[in-house]
């Protein structure tokens, strides 16, 4: 992903399918239902994303994330609520043509063509929409340059998926989804793509993306919002994130062996065998704490000091450590 | 804001004729690149004449088949069965593969036209089945039977009977929500109406040959041996038979036809 990011003229002069005076957001979800039968997929979400950020929907299986995008692609009809893309009613059969034109999918699962070439696979994409980005260029900006001619089935799995997000660029949308975006990456890809999503929001991309990923959700993320059976649990930038940036921190370390838990100068907790303290003010205890253990020669091994993280917040908020959204995570 | 040339776009803006062009361009690249595909539509047809060449090609115009000689009876059952199998087959398990693995849902992300999507294919399948009738019809010449000479009337049967069984493709593969039982029940469907219909041998039983004439295979083979060997013109009661399968298809696959995988 080394090429420069070029979005013809428009880098400069914002995208040339806005018009002169857009509405504020780019999506807008309010009260938004979905039922299939008896299951409430989607309860009452709402939430808005403004134009040039970058907002992931996050939660565990089943919280409505995927029904939510859906609503918002076009692909499902909504049981309630309003809805706005772009100014446009997804809901709306006759603005689903524009919407397409002006909006780029990359889904989860891998969905290319085993017997064309990458050019090809672009090219034939770029063929759908009215104005879409030069394909070399987009071969370059996914970091496939080098593999134009390489049939697509003897792509490795990370190769396939940077495919996919070229897929969703191809027709230079002014909003972008992912869907779990940089599944089955490999570190130095993911770093890539990471880099690749920021540039398109710095050229005036808006993207709302999903992820199981919390350090994904950290890096990229302008906001969060954190879905649970079908309703908004929590909304913020994720270093806030549902009060985050105010918690006490947490001092943790070993148990050194022969010393019992009540003989530590603090109160402490024992979790997974791992001596936590909970604190308000990190700065004094850590200092009686390391005073306690200097004058009897004792070594806290593991110390550390940290807030809780997007995952802990994120766990405390749907239902603490479910294992459904754990489980998904560890499989990919 | 100057608009003459933007870097890093291109005019596509093409009219929608083009649109299924591209779109039979891609199919057909696609297609001819996949191995499975060039053998069934080359190798399979060419070897079954080849078979029935070996076994019957001695056999001259006889009243078993139906005043045909054996080989003049198989080049149009054989050429039947390669459209049904290039047109209802491939179109059947293609599509429910590419359901299930996200194809059709990311083209309806995008703005192509459902209705040029599935001109493209029927195109595609028009194509494939023009080369495998020339072939068959090549074949054939060499174990005696004449070329056909109502080049127009073949072109009418082709063209609707490939339409018709694209539209009963599409609406088996609307039907079926699991790709890896496509190809079972697309086969299970087609093989005994195939041997109803006297593609593999000649049927004499009266009652079932006024069963099979409602049913879509046989009109086919009766609309192809018209013009292809007996020359005579088009077969219009057969067409109508075909056409009227078709249409019932088609409905089905307008009503059924979804793009996701996962249903509502």
């Amino acid at each position: 992903m080394q090429q420069e990011l070029t979005r013809g003229a428009a880098s400069a002069a914002g995208h040339p399918h806005q018009p002169e005076s857009h509405p504020p957001d780019a999506i807008t979800v309010a009260g938004l239902r979905k039922s299939y039968g008896s299951v409430h997929a989607v309860r009452d979400v709402s939430f808005s994303v403004r134009h040039s950020e970058i907002v992931a929907l996050l939660g565990p299986n089943g919280a409505g994330k995927t029904t939510t995008l859906e609503i918002l692609e076009g692909f499902r009809a909504r049981d309630g609520g309003a809805v706005e893309v772009l100014g446009l009613d997804p809901g709306d059969r006759s603005a689903v043509r524009d919407l397409r034109e002006r909006t780029g999918l990359v889904l989860q699962d891998i969905a290319v063509e085993p017997y064309l070439t990458v050019r090809e696979t672009l090219a034939r994409q770029a063929g759908y929409y009215q104005g879409p980005r030069d394909v070399p260029e987009v071969i370059g900006l996914v970091g496939l340059t080098g593999l134009e001619k390489r049939k697509v089935r003897s792509l490795s799995g990370g190769q396939k998926r940077r495919l996919d997000l070229a897929l969703g660029l191809i027709g230079d949308p002014e909003l972008l989804y992912l869907d779990e975006p940089t599944t089955g990456f490999d570190p130095a890809a993911r770093r890539g793509a990471w880099d690749l999503v920021r540039e398109l929001r710095a050229t005036g991309t808006t993207i709302l993306l999903t992820t199981h990923d919390m350090a994904e959700a950290q890096a990229l993320a302008d906001r969060v919002v954190l879905l649970n059976n079908g309703a908004v649990v929590a909304e913020g930038p994720p270093e806030r994130l549902g009060g985050r940036d105010n918690e006490r921190a947490r001092i943790s370390f070993t148990l050194p062996p022969g010393v019992p838990v009540a003989d530590l100068p603090v109160p402490a907790d024992i979790q997974n065998g791992a001596v936590v303290i909970e604190s308000a003010d990190p700065t004094g205890e850590l200092q009686r704490l390391t005073n306690w253990a200097v004058q009897r020669d004792i070594t806290l091994s593991g110390l550390t000091v940290d807030r809780p993280s997007l995952e802990d917040v994120y766990l405390r908020l749907t239902g603490g450590g479910a294992p459904s959204g754990a489980a998904e995570r560890s499989l990919r | 804001m100057t608009t003459a040339t933007l870097p890093g776009r291109r005019a596509y803006r093409r009219n929608r004729l083009g649109m299924v062009a591209h779109q039979v361009r891609y199919e057909q690249l696609s297609f001819w690149r996949n191995p499975q595909s060039a053998i069934f539509t080359f190798v399979f047809p060419v070897l079954f004449v080849v078979i029935m060449g070996a076994l019957f090609g001695s056999v001259g115009k006889s009243s078993y088949f139906g005043g045909l000689s054996a080989l003049q009876y198989y080049v149009p059952t054989i050429a039947a069965l390669c459209v049904l199998g290039s047109c209802y087959g491939q179109l059947a398990v293609a599509l429910a593969a590419r359901r299930q693995n996200g194809v059709l849902k990311r083209i309806r992300a995008t703005p192509l036209p459902a209705w040029t999507y599935f001109i493209g294919l029927l195109a595609h399948c028009v194509l494939v089945s023009v080369a495998d009738l020339a072939l068959i019809v090549g074949v054939g010449r060499l174990y005696g039977v004449p070329f056909p000479s109502d080049w127009a009337a073949i072109t009418l049967t082709l063209v609707l009977a490939a339409a018709s069984f694209c539209a009963l493709g599409v609406a088996v593969a609307s039907v079926i929500s699991n790709a890896e039982a496509a190809p079972a029940v697309a086969q299970l469907v087609l093989f005994p109406l195939l041997f109803l219909s006297g593609t593999y041998m000649p049927i004499h039983s009266q009652l079932l040959n006024q069963v099979a004439g409602w049913l879509p295979v046989r009109p086919f083979n009766e609309a192809l041996t018209g013009p292809l060997v007996r020359h005579t013109g088009a077969d219009w009661r057969h067409l109508a038979v075909l056409a009227a399968w078709g249409m019932i298809g088609a409905v089905v696959a307008v009503r059924r036809f979804r793009w996701d995988p996962r249903p509502e």
